[in-house]
């Protein structure tokens, strides 16, 4: 089938491949071993001299794990986390998967000008506007003297997280699935429109399952971010360990004030590393067949 | 006639504010104030499970109910109608949570440190000359040109590479996204492992000290070795002529090498190498290996809508691999490219958590976003903070240029 | 009907209970730096204990890394914790200018039993314009100097009691091919901390004492005023020295302060320990491997910093300080039982086996409750100098945050890169960089 290709293309690409990728493996294998560790192994002899040694076998241990899996309260974190993450994911991609659409197909006064403002709005930094984002859930804004959003006092519950998270995942889920949704063929949205489709039919009929490899990907970034988040879920919610997220309880086990407790950190990273795996490798189909209109225009 | 074009008209504006302010505003209103009504009133499986179904599955309401609105709208005006509609909620929430903020922080930028009395330029002026700001800028500028083009690069070739394998893709790929699973927390604590430093005689735990103290012989002809037993006799890397560990993240040259230990300043080319930002790098390369995936798996989508005909043309034709990447893939993937440049660019901009959980920006390692931070919860001066978070704003100007002139290349298609 | 009323009654019934204890379940939220499950969150949870079954107020302390900005916007917020404690009482002053804090009097403290209690010295630290916002918790001990006497008479050294007796006993474990002294002084975001405490230790002791030294931490003298400059002299003189650090004074910048003791419990090839002395405070020993833990008292133990120009008992300390953000009832209970004396008991006892050194700022507290011997001798030790009012508190805490967390640490650390030449450049730039 490929008859064309030189006779060395294969060797190279795998050779390169493998060693990028051997590249990329490689921090993680020292701190996995090190999760099974005991705690005064790890700090008296290095990992690799402890494969070679083969200490290793008889250093091995759960102890680093049982510390973390069972600690207190840790499933009710579990399903804080859920409640912060699965709307903080969907809200801000229907809004976004709405805006992209119209920025791509509909034509209307002004557009150039609010997609700019989008992109100008992905900057804003995070760390910037936690303050005034929770002045405004707390006590309302008022513009000109005019009280726009009355006081809510809707800090401390889940509702101010995801109305932050959608503010701060919008701009991007915007620019990303627009550049999606520009690459789909224009011709089948024309012929929709011809048929007499309003615009939201053609949204949900056509648009919208076309571009769900984009809309995965994307849903799956964000799914990332929010959970491994937690300035701005101690932020919004309070430090009340009642709303403790998952991230945040376990970066609270392995902070210890004295020094660096390897052990603990190795094996929390582990810890909260299963979930955005699972999602991952369960949406991973998306990615491997490609973000933009692989399905469309391959 | 011209009465009914302006009743029209009036209908239309109507329908405009409804889509951009009253209906997203009485969702946002709505949502708000009935889950903090019921917070502390159901039982907490009940709220949790609320929170899931109810938080998610709301906000189509507010799409079905402007859309019964724009019906009744008169025919002709109802695709700019439709825009709004499709738009309103997103650039309402992008103004109130991040534009209203931005003006603030506009307006405290020219203020004192609670933000009090009017300074002028005073801030800026600071920014600009306080010599810690200089390095952060610095930093900056070495993390923008770093990550992108580092990121871009391998991100390309590891998508084009394995885009021409037949088994192995999806491992490949894996492997390579999987620190985006991780957050910058925990990535930067995998990196802190393997630059590790103790002070000697202790064992060396970090990978790169590991390296750096095993191997040779001291003055006397004895071994070094990262203290390992060897038949119950301890073998250090203590004694004199054994090289002894170093505090990665602490070099902010090369001085402490021994090929750039006895530079000569006249020697302009190596004093000019010494000054190279180890620790700096050190640092973006964990950036580097944490956002990779993203442009790969991106690129990747772009090249696959390659068509195979023209690629499988050019290499009946002759043309070598280079030539084909350069010549038929690339023009495919231009506009992706600067999707990514632009995503890369905002990340590297706001990156906060390597810097703050490795070094705390000491030993000239500081970014913009840390820097930012620090004026504002160390030494609570809100004007200074205020002015960084202007500059990160400011530094996306080129990216947005860019992205305008991408725009009105495509809309020229 | 009887049904009924027996229901009533019983509604009735409860409600009176409920009035009678009406603190029974309230929560008061205590928000700090120490993470909610090291060692030290986990002590500070553990005092509470004894209080929430007496009282029936729960108190649930959280920790974390990002404690300052956080807490910025839980006020922002308007629901800030009940009770913050702060590692600098220089922050706690800055808070209360900012209108966020309530004075003590406020609630219900009575202002001069509480500095009878805690010297008037430690209160002063959490005043503006004389109003006590602050309420002294713990202090740790600088002025000392951690040593193993096992080592020190196997080889016949003594214990320095002078800077020159200091500096001869290094001269003579260089000689005898061994290094002198730890120094580490990395600390994420805080690098050079060690150095300022060696300077403020050398300062009490030199030019005019504790005059001089209050001159200058309240900038009544410049920073680069010829006493100062004097005392980077001497600091430089250990730093810079050949053979006197462990790992050169390249490794000064590089080695975590908490790591920085470890090669003294290391022994080399021939049976020496990495090195001998480390200047550093009481609560290091949190920072030791578990086996050195151990032998904290016996193997491990600590001398008094040695004298210098000026003879004298100061003794420098630092310590963290709470106040308070929400006036309620339940609060003020926390308060009279934070401020009380054995509101320590729980942490000095060690009941929840996490070690901790923290040493009560109350002068009426037992020491002879703590669980380690060498805590209740730092204890004595810091009790006399409080009562002595010779206790003087971390100078670069209650500078401005610009030189006392900014120039003083980072020009430190560049002296200790740059060496002894750099000590004018260095005072002259954290004399420009006071506000």
């Amino acid at each position: 089938m490929n008859y064309s290709q030189k006779w060395y293309d294969k060797p190279v690409s795998k050779l390169i491949l493998i060693t990028i990728s051997l590249a990329w493996m490689f921090p993680y294998i020292g701190f996995v071993l090190s999760s099974f560790r005991e705690p005064e192994a790890i700090k008296r002899a290095a990992w690799w001299n402890s494969i070679s040694g083969g200490e290793i076998i008889s250093e091995f241990t759960f102890q680093n794990y049982n510390e973390i899996l069972f600690a207190e309260n840790l499933s009710r974190s579990f399903f804080n986390s859920f409640a912060v993450v699965i709307p903080s994911t969907i809200i801000p991609i229907t809004i976004a998967a709405f805006a992209a659409y119209a920025f791509a197909f509909i034509d209307f006064k002004g557009k150039d000008i609010l997609f700019l403002f989008v992109i100008a709005m992905m900057i804003v930094p995070l760390q910037m506007s936690l303050i005034p984002l929770v002045s405004l859930m707390n006590k309302g804004a008022i513009l000109f003297g005019l009280p726009i959003i009355p006081e809510l006092k809707i800090t401390g519950t889940f509702v101010s997280v995801w109305f932050a998270h959608t503010g701060f995942g919008l701009p991007l889920a915007t620019f990303l699935l627009r550049d999606f949704m520009m690459g789909l063929p224009r011709s089948v949205i024309e012929s929709a429109k011809i048929d007499g489709a309003s615009h939201l039919t053609t949204f949900y009929r056509l648009a919208l399952p076309l571009s769900i490899a984009g809309v995965a990907a994307f849903a799956t970034f964000q799914f990332l971010w929010v959970y491994n988040d937690f300035l701005v879920a101690n932020v919004f919610l309070g430090i009340n360990p009642r709303n403790q997220v998952i991230t945040s309880h376990v970066a609270q086990l392995t902070v210890g004030n004295y020094g660096e407790e390897w052990h603990l950190r190795t094996a929390g990273a582990v810890v909260s590393m299963i979930v955005p795996l699972i999602v991952f490798f369960s949406l991973q189909r998306f990615f491997i067949r490609g973000l933009v209109g692989g399905a469309v225009k391959g | 006639m011209s009465v009914k074009s302006d009743s029209n008209k009036l209908l239309v504006f109507g329908v405009r504010v409804v889509a951009f302010s009253f209906f997203p505003l009485l969702w946002f209103l709505s949502q708000a104030i009935l889950f903090r009504e019921i917070t502390n009133k159901i039982p907490r499986p009940l709220l949790i499970f609320l929170a899931i179904v109810v938080g998610s599955t709301f906000i189509f309401l507010l799409y079905a109910g402007m859309n019964r609105i724009i019906s009744y709208a008169p025919k002709n005006y109802q695709e700019g109608l439709y825009g709004a509609m499709f738009v309103g909620p997103a650039i309402f929430l992008l103004g109130l949570f991040l534009f209203y903020p931005a003006i603030r922080t506009i307006y405290l930028s020219f203020r004192d440190k609670w933000g009090e009395n009017s300074v002028g330029f005073d801030n800026y002026t600071w920014a600009f000359s306080d010599k810690i700001m200089q390095i952060t800028i610095r930093n900056q500028i070495i993390w923008l040109i770093g990550v992108v083009t580092l990121v871009i690069s391998i991100g390309l070739i590891v998508a084009y590479v394995s885009d021409k394998l037949k088994k192995g893709e999806a491992i490949f790929k894996s492997i390579i996204f999987l620190p985006m699973a991780i957050s910058g927390v925990g990535s930067s604590a995998i990196f802190k492992f393997i630059y590790a430093y103790r002070p000697p005689p202790l064992t060396q735990i970090g990978f790169l000290n590991g390296l750096r103290v095993t191997g040779g012989t001291d003055n006397l002809g004895n071994p070094c070795k990262n203290n390992i037993f060897e038949n119950g006799k301890k073998i250090d890397y203590v004694n004199d002529g054994c090289t002894q560990p170093i505090g990665w993240l602490q070099q902010r040259d090369l001085t402490k090498f021994s090929t750039f230990e006895n530079v000569r300043p006249d020697d302009t080319l190596m004093s000019w190498f010494s000054n190279f930002p180890l620790n700096t790098v050190l640092l973006m390369i964990i950036m580097v290996w944490m956002f990779t995936g993203f442009a790969m798996i991106v690129f990747s989508a772009a090249i696959k809508s390659v068509p195979a005909e023209i690629t499988e043309a050019g290499r009946i034709d002759g043309a070598s691999e280079a030539r084909i990447f350069l010549s038929v893939v690339m023009p495919y993937v231009k506009s992706t490219i600067v999707v990514v440049a632009t995503y890369l660019t905002v990340s590297v901009l706001k990156a906060y958590d390597i810097v703050f959980v490795t070094t705390r920006g000491d030993f000239e390692t500081n970014l913009l976003a840390v820097k930012m931070m620090d004026e504002f919860s160390k030494f609570l001066h809100f004007g200074r903070a205020s002015t960084v978070s202007i500059l990160i704003f400011v530094s996306v100007v080129p990216i947005i240029v860019l992205n305008v002139f991408r725009n009105k290349e495509e809309n020229s298609l | 009907m009887r049904k009924s009323l027996i229901g009533l009654l019983l509604i009735l019934s409860m409600v009176a209970v409920a009035c009678g204890n009406s603190l029974e379940g309230e929560e008061v939220l205590y928000f700090g730096a120490p993470a909610t499950d090291s060692p030290d969150g986990i002590a500070i949870q553990s005092s509470f204990e004894q209080f929430t079954e007496e009282t029936g107020i729960i108190v649930t302390y959280v920790g974390s890394e990002n404690f300052e900005s956080e807490l910025l916007a839980q006020i922002e917020a308007g629901n800030p914790p009940n009770i913050a404690l702060w590692p600098q009482p220089g922050t706690v002053r800055a808070q209360a200018r900012a209108g966020n804090l309530i004075p003590l009097e406020d609630l219900g403290v009575d202002l001069d039993e509480y500095r009878a209690n805690f010297s008037p010295y430690l209160v002063g630290l959490g005043e503006v314009d004389g109003v006590p916002y602050g309420g002294a918790h713990a202090v740790n001990l600088k002025s000392i100097v951690w040593y193993q006497p096992a080592e020190f008479d196997s080889r016949g050294y003594s214990i320095p009691e002078t800077w020159d007796e200091m500096i001869a006993l290094a001269d003579q474990i260089v000689a005898d091919g061994m290094t002198p002294f730890c120094f580490g002084m990395y600390s994420n975001g805080a690098t050079g901390w060690l150095a300022t405490d060696w300077m403020e230790d050398i300062m009490l002791r030199t030019g005019n004492g504790t005059t001089s030294y209050d001159q200058w931490v309240n900038h009544e003298i410049p920073f680069n005023d010829p006493i100062v400059k004097n005392a980077a002299t001497y600091l430089s003189q250990i730093m810079h020295t050949d053979g006197y650090v462990v790992g050169g004074t390249d490794a000064i910048v590089s080695t975590f302060f908490g790591d920085a003791q470890d090669p003294m419990f290391e022994r080399d090839a021939n049976g020496n320990p990495g090195c001998f002395m480390h200047r550093q405070a009481s609560f290091i020993p949190g920072f030791w491997p578990e086996d050195a833990q151990e032998g904290l008292g016996t193997e491990t133990t600590f001398f008094a910093f040695p004298d210098m120009e000026v003879p004298s008992d100061t003794v420098l300390g630092a310590g963290d300080m709470w106040a308070v953000l929400v006036n309620d009832e339940a609060t003020q209970e926390v308060v009279d039982f934070m401020l009380s004396e054995n509101y320590f008991d729980a942490i000095a006892t060690n009941v929840a086996g996490t070690g901790s050194t923290r040493i009560s700022a109350h002068i009426g507290f037992d020491t002879s409750k703590y669980w380690s011997a060498t805590t209740q001798k730092q204890a004595d030790f810091l009790k006399a100098a409080l009562a002595a009012n010779v206790f003087r508190f971390d100078g670069s805490d209650n500078m401005p945050p610009e030189v006392g967390s900014g120039s003083f640490w980072s020009e430190m650390t560049e002296l200790a890169v740059q060496g002894p030449s750099y000590i004018d450049s260095a005072l002259d730039n954290i004399e420009k960089s006071w506000p």
